[in-house]
């Protein structure tokens, strides 16, 4: 594996633009205020649009009082079970691209599944009078008892956990339960995680116009083609009628992938009203309408002999799902994938809640599933008086455990050694609070981090300009993490046209069908499809170029290569903006699609990293502190340094929420308690730890062409269960539930 | 090339007929249908916009949705994250929780404005500058907010210019990708420019 | 957000003059709270009355050592004020523990003695809350408690005062100014907000017409002063506990002691029997443990903020021994 990477490094040539720090394109768009987020804008007689919800948790709506709310100043119409219009769902399917996250449309019936339930929509002239008036719409319910919301409440703490086992997830290899049966040394513990919001500093928003037949929104959206998708099945449309642009988005993190009922009452509510109507969510919905990552339960029994081999691994998850819509987080999921173990089951589990759906969240499943493995090979290297370390060192697996496959490319080895000298985890002592420093402990954790390297289809356009600039045109989006810049990276790179030369346009569900931003995809499936349409507009320029009469008229074509925005062929050269100007064309311009290929059955595609963590304790105080956080990650090239570093970065800070702080609450009654800002503690700059993060620079180009495996996921894997292995080497205190909170430090 | 010809300083991506149009219609912020409407005058980024406004139209409504300076964003509306912060009379504040006739006479600085407000008549405020190098942002969408602290604090000589000082003085403008660091280090590097330019 | 008129006054008795009822009118300055609330329609005011224009901006050394502060010094002004810095350490400490550089450069020093408290049902008209609504009962009972209060709590309302600026107020020692229909009157600090008991809508001593004009601190005491925070995350979070402690040394016995607990109480909390408790002894560990025993010794907990006791009587300790040291380092 070393050897062969080692080869393709060495004949690697670093390009002038890919792999180079690259500052984003779009960066002083975004620092001017320039930056057109969705709402963003003002349409001419535009309205706006404010939902109501539910504040019962379960139970049926028996009535609206919706007199005093409509004679309010400048309310427009309220929209809510009796007058919306008749829609249908969209066939909800990944494949088809038209997956939305609540399937079940906005008002279709009066039964109550959730508190935050929207239960009528309210239109008016401007948002204050939309705000004032959906505040005086009054709700009847029939209330029901025994609302869930808390699926710790349903463990009994041993044996299975609750829920409907899904069999899609379960797996299994060799035969694990007499395996563990017989290990010399057994671990058998739980795991839990609360429930986290994804808490996007931009509200999901909105803004719906039709001219016409045809709908224009303008939304936060994590993936324009599939909302447009989706809105044409429900609104049954042709998908060319309905175009969703999202230039800009204000982070998404998975809640933005699949389309909310928002957007369904905006475009219903403009529809009937002939007028643009804008929405942005209140931050209070985010908290309740638009997806979250589930509360897991997890329980990991671990099998080794004494020299800390692993035998078995016994993974079983559980997570909430909803009434509403399905969601499945597969939190043991990538388990069979991390260590060498002939022995390995999982399963999953749902338990339906009363909440909204989940919904993918930032490495969904492997955020979750990583805390608890990774947590519990701490607790087996205490067993075993082992280092952590070389307890995961023992365990490498040098082809893909599960299913045989060679790694396409693994560094991991060189992430541990890495990360462990620059973090000085040599200086580690094992027993519990053995460090200390002033007032505080301290406490030295690892864990390894782990995301599937995905690559699906895209299709890009490409069109050379008469002025020598380069359009690159594809339907996906940049979330914040660069798209926009190493989408002219590469196109740079391919042509040599200066970056400030390129126009890349993303975020128009019109441009040609792109990927969704999520799953750490979007940068291996996007780049190679720029290169197809650069590819493919290269032969139409060859083809003028070499037609009779034309300059390099007789060239073999397949000697024709782009350098500098010139076609060059041996020691001739010639601009592009000339050839265009001999055949008096203002742009040659090409599509073309790229996607996976007979490589996704020969290799194993998966990126590792490792990271170091140090916590502070101060116990007189209560006070636990993230100090120091130390990662080395191998995601093959990033095109970007800059960028890519940025999103590990981000990562860790997540992660450090998810360890410490985050923790969506729900009281007996199913009504969201902390559902805001102030009271859902997130990370602020006060907290953040020294970080130190290194990408390792090995292309894996059995991928693609780039090399580029994608990095939005990998940094927050593994956190939180090095944070809480920390607190075990500085205070002796195991806390297995997510987050760490300072009651639990007390009573532990 | 910028990824985005559509927006432009004020109304966001229209025609100039729309622009038209929108300037003729009633306030989208403070609305006027009630009739219960004043005339206010506010001063941003040094011009004055004389508006009629509802008595409890909010500030950050009024920038955004009346004058079209769509910089400054809501991220909470309730004083919790810092999206809004702005600059008024030189001090950073947070424009969701501000009600807008009540700053008439007053100069309200958005990131629109604020390299002009310091005196960079050309290029951006070194903490644009700083930002952009250090790539102390992701997604965008808190940045106006952090810059308008950032520079606030910056020219604070009541806030010390140690590292926790600083941290603590940000600590209001929350940035969910966690781009703290970069923040962290492009607010340093501004400085220095700073302190170099006087 | 609701509808309402918007008045604004030059001088102190037009404000008196322009407000009839507490409940329908308001005075709005800095707005962190007020507007906040009214967004959720938990404040519900018909008027407000602009006072940013009133002359209590000023902050004033009285002679007889008082520091007058007007009513319209924002939070962060008091803060780096350079004789609050100096003498009330303690007070400023708190202030800048509280909430974040843009909400302080808003929030006025009246309006922090007027803020409400973050219960999350009292901020929700949707739920029941004999603060917001009397008689609709108290869902943080037998809700979520995590952050409510272990000291002044009442079977009617468990509700924290969220307050930095006032703990440290209650530390340092401060008259409240008001001036109202009747011409002015004082009211000490301490005395102005009020325990739930059965009445959690009365949260203070100001009547009808009414307006703070300014907080009056004592003259600056002796001693070693440590305002110390405890909190989920490092900044931008109301306290879980907080203690404001000013201490003064004869030899190594403590000869005076202040002290105060925010994020545990439903109102600024003075301890006074805690300082009694460490009048004369010794500045030991063992002695601030005992005064901390004393302090909550009261205190009732609920389903989610035990943690809080423990966590209350941490604060104290440390908070203490930290004053202590000062006092030490300001004698060498």
């Amino acid at each position: 594996m070393t050897t062969e990477s080692g080869k393709i490094r060495e004949q690697d040539v670093r390009g002038q633009h890919t792999g180079m720090q690259k500052p984003r394109i779009d960066g002083t768009l975004k620092l001017t205020g320039g930056a057109d987020y969705a709402v963003d804008r003002n349409l001419p007689n535009q309205t706006y649009g404010y939902p109501v919800t539910s504040t019962i948790a379960r139970g049926r709506l028996k009535s609206l009082e919706l007199d005093e709310a409509l004679a309010m100043p400048g309310v427009l119409d309220i929209f809510h079970h009796d007058n919306f219009d008749s829609l249908s769902r969209s066939p909800n399917s990944f494949a088809e691209q038209n997956l939305t996250s609540e399937p079940r449309l906005p008002f279709e019936d009066n039964e109550i599944a959730y508190h935050g339930q929207y239960i009528a929509f309210v239109v008016a002239d401007t948002f204050n009078h939309a705000r004032a008036a959906a505040m005086k719409v009054t709700a009847n319910y029939e209330r029901d008892d025994g609302a869930i919301t808390d699926i710790k409440a349903l463990d009994s703490g041993e044996g299975e956990l609750p829920g409907e086992v899904q069999e899609g997830d379960a797996s299994s290899r060799g035969d694990p339960d007499s395996t563990l049966e017989a290990a010399s040394v057994k671990l058998d513990q739980r795991y839990s995680i609360a429930q986290e919001c994804h808490a996007v500093m931009e509200m999901h928003a909105s803004l719906a116009n039709w001219e016409g037949d045809a709908l224009t929104i303008y939304e936060s959206s994590q993936g324009v083609v599939f909302q447009r998708n989706a809105l044409s099945k429900i609104f049954a449309m042709p998908p060319e009628k309905v175009t969703v642009i999202s230039h800009f988005i204000g982070s998404g993190f998975g809640s933005k992938l699949f389309m909310w009922p928002h957007a369904i009452m905006t475009a219903v509510a403009s529809r009937r009203l002939g007028r643009p109507v804008k929405t942005m969510l209140p931050r209070s919905q985010e908290f309740t309408a638009t997806g979250y990552r589930p509360t897991s339960l997890q329980r990991v029994r671990l099998g080794a002999d004494d020299s800390g081999k692993l035998l078995s691994i016994h993974h079983d998850g559980c997570n909430e799902s909803s009434p509403t819509g399905k969601h499945d987080d597969t939190v043991s999921g990538s388990t069979p994938k991390m260590y060498a173990c002939d022995h390995v089951a999982v399963t999953n589990r749902l338990v339906t809640v009363n909440k909204c759906p989940p919904c993918p969240m930032r490495a969904p499943g492997e955020a979750s599933g990583s805390f608890a493995l990774e947590t519990a090979l701490d607790e087996l290297a205490v067993q075993l008086d082992m280092d952590p370390l070389e307890l995961r060192k023992k365990n490498f697996a040098e082809t893909d455990p599960a299913d045989g496959l060679p790694w396409s490319s693994n560094h991991l080895i060189e992430c541990w050694d890495s990360a462990a000298k620059r973090f000085g985890w040599d200086k580690r002592q094992s027993t519990p609070g053995a460090m200390r420093d002033g007032d505080e402990l301290i406490g030295y954790g690892m864990a390894t981090q782990s995301w599937e390297a995905m690559r699906l289809s895209s299709s890009a356009r490409v069109g050379f300009r008469a002025d020598g600039s380069l359009l690159v045109a594809c339907g996906t989006q940049d979330i914040g993490t660069g798209t926009y810049t190493i989408v002219a990276q590469t196109a740079s790179e391919l042509t040599g046209i200066p970056i400030e030369m390129i126009d890349v346009q993303l975020g128009d569900s019109s441009l040609p069908t792109g990927p969704l931003s999520g799953g750490s995809f979007a940068t291996a499936t996007v780049l190679p499809a720029v290169a197809a349409a650069v590819k493919e507009a290269l032969g139409q320029l060859t083809e003028l170029a070499t037609a009779e009469g034309a300059p390099f008229a007789g060239v073999e074509t397949d000697t024709i290569g782009l350098e500098n925005g010139e076609l060059v062929s041996g020691h001739r050269r010639l601009a592009v903006t000339e050839l265009l100007a001999h055949n008096r064309l203002g742009l040659v311009d090409a599509e073309a699609s790229a996607g996976p290929g007979d490589e996704q059955g020969q290799y194993s595609f998966r990126s590792f990293g490792a990271v170091f963590v140090e916590v502070r304790w101060d116990p007189e105080i209560s006070r636990l502190r993230l100090a120091r956080v130390v990662s080395t990650i191998d995601i093959g090239r990033a095109i970007n340094p800059l960028t890519a570093r940025n999103q590990v970065e981000g990562g860790i800070v997540m992660g450090l929420g998810m360890g410490l702080f985050e923790q969506a609450e729900f009281d007996h009654s199913g009504y969201p308690y902390n559902a805001n800002l102030a009271d859902y503690i997130l990370p602020v700059n006060a907290d953040i730890p020294e970080i130190d993060v290194e990408l390792l620079d090995y292309p894996d180009y059995r991928l693609n062409e780039f090399g580029a495996r994608g990095v939005g996921e990998i940094g927050l894997t593994g956190v939180a269960a090095a944070i809480s292995n920390a607190v075990y080497n500085a205070t002796g205190k195991r806390i297995r539930d997510m987050p760490i909170s300072i009651e639990k430090m007390l009573t532990a | 090339m910028a990824p985005t010809p559509y927006s432009r300083p004020g109304v966001g991506y229209c025609t100039p007929a729309a622009q038209a149009e929108i300037a003729e219609r009633p306030s989208a912020a403070g609305g006027a249908s009630a009739g219960n409407t004043r005339n206010v005058t506010l001063s941003v980024n040094g011009e004055q916009h004389r508006l009629a406004l509802e008595p409890n139209a909010i500030l950050l409504d009024v920038l955004r949705e009346e004058l079209g300076l769509f910089g400054t964003k809501k991220g909470c509306d309730h004083g919790q994250c810092g999206a809004c912060t702005v600059h008024v009379n030189g001090r950073s504040v947070n424009a969701c929780l501000m009600l807008a006739c009540m700053q008439e006479g007053a100069e309200i600085t958005t990131i629109e404005g604020l390299a002009r407000s310091a005196g960079y008549e050309q290029g951006q405020h070194p903490i644009q500058e700083a930002f952009l190098e250090h790539d102390a942002y992701q997604c965008g969408y808190c940045t106006a907010g952090q810059m308008m602290t950032a520079a606030a604090v910056l020219n604070d000589r009541a806030v010390a210019a140690d590292a926790a000082s600083v941290n603590d003085a940000m600590s209001g403008n929350i940035c969910r990708c966690g781009a703290y660091k970069n923040i962290r280090e492009a607010i340093e590097t501004a400085r220095q420019r700073m302190q170099g330019e006087s | 957000m609701r509808q309402f008129e918007l008045e604004s006054v030059e001088k102190v008795d037009q404000a008196v003059a322009s407000q009839r009822d507490q409940r329908r009118d308001a005075f709005v300055a800095g707005g962190t709270t007020l507007l906040d609330l009214v967004k959720l329609d938990v404040m519900t005011p018909e008027r407000m009355v602009d006072v940013t224009h009133l002359p209590l901006k000023r902050i004033e050394k009285l002679d007889d050592g008082r520091l007058k502060v007007g009513a319209l010094v924002t939070n962060n002004e008091l803060a780096h004020h350079e004789l609050v810095k100096r003498d009330y350490a303690v007070l400023s400490e708190a202030l800048l523990a509280g909430a974040s550089t843009g909400l302080r450069n808003l929030a006025t020093t009246a309006g922090n003695v007027m803020q409400r408290t973050r219960c999350p049902y009292y901020r929700d008209p949707a739920m029941p809350c004999n603060r917001r609504e009397p008689g609709s009962g108290c869902a943080a009972l037998d809700g979520i408690n995590r952050n409510h209060a272990v000291l002044g709590t009442s079977n009617r309302c468990i509700a924290t005062h969220p307050s930095d600026m006032c703990v440290g107020m209650v530390a340092v020692g401060a008259t409240i100014v008001v001036e109202g229909p009747q011409g002015s009157r004082e009211i000490p600090f301490e005395d102005y907000h009020l325990l739930p008991g059965d009445t959690p809508e009365k949260e203070h001593d100001l009547k009808d017409g009414e307006l703070i004009t300014h907080v009056i601190l004592d003259a600056p005491r002796a001693g070693g002063q440590h305002y110390l925070k405890l909190r989920d995350r490092a900044s931008y979070e109301f306290a879980l506990a907080s203690c404001a402690a000013i201490v003064e040394l004869d030899g190594d016995s403590v000869a005076s002691a202040r002290l105060a607990l925010g994020g545990v109480a439903t109102k600024p909390w003075r301890a006074e029997a805690a300082e009694k408790a460490l009048i004369g002894q010794p500045a030991t560990r063992e002695n601030f443990e005992r005064a901390a025993e004393v302090a909550l010794a009261d205190a009732v907990a609920y389903s989610h903020n035990g943690y809080k006791i423990t966590l209350g009587k941490q604060a104290i300790v440390r908070a203490l021994r930290d004053a202590t040291a000062r006092t030490t380092a300001t004698a060498a």
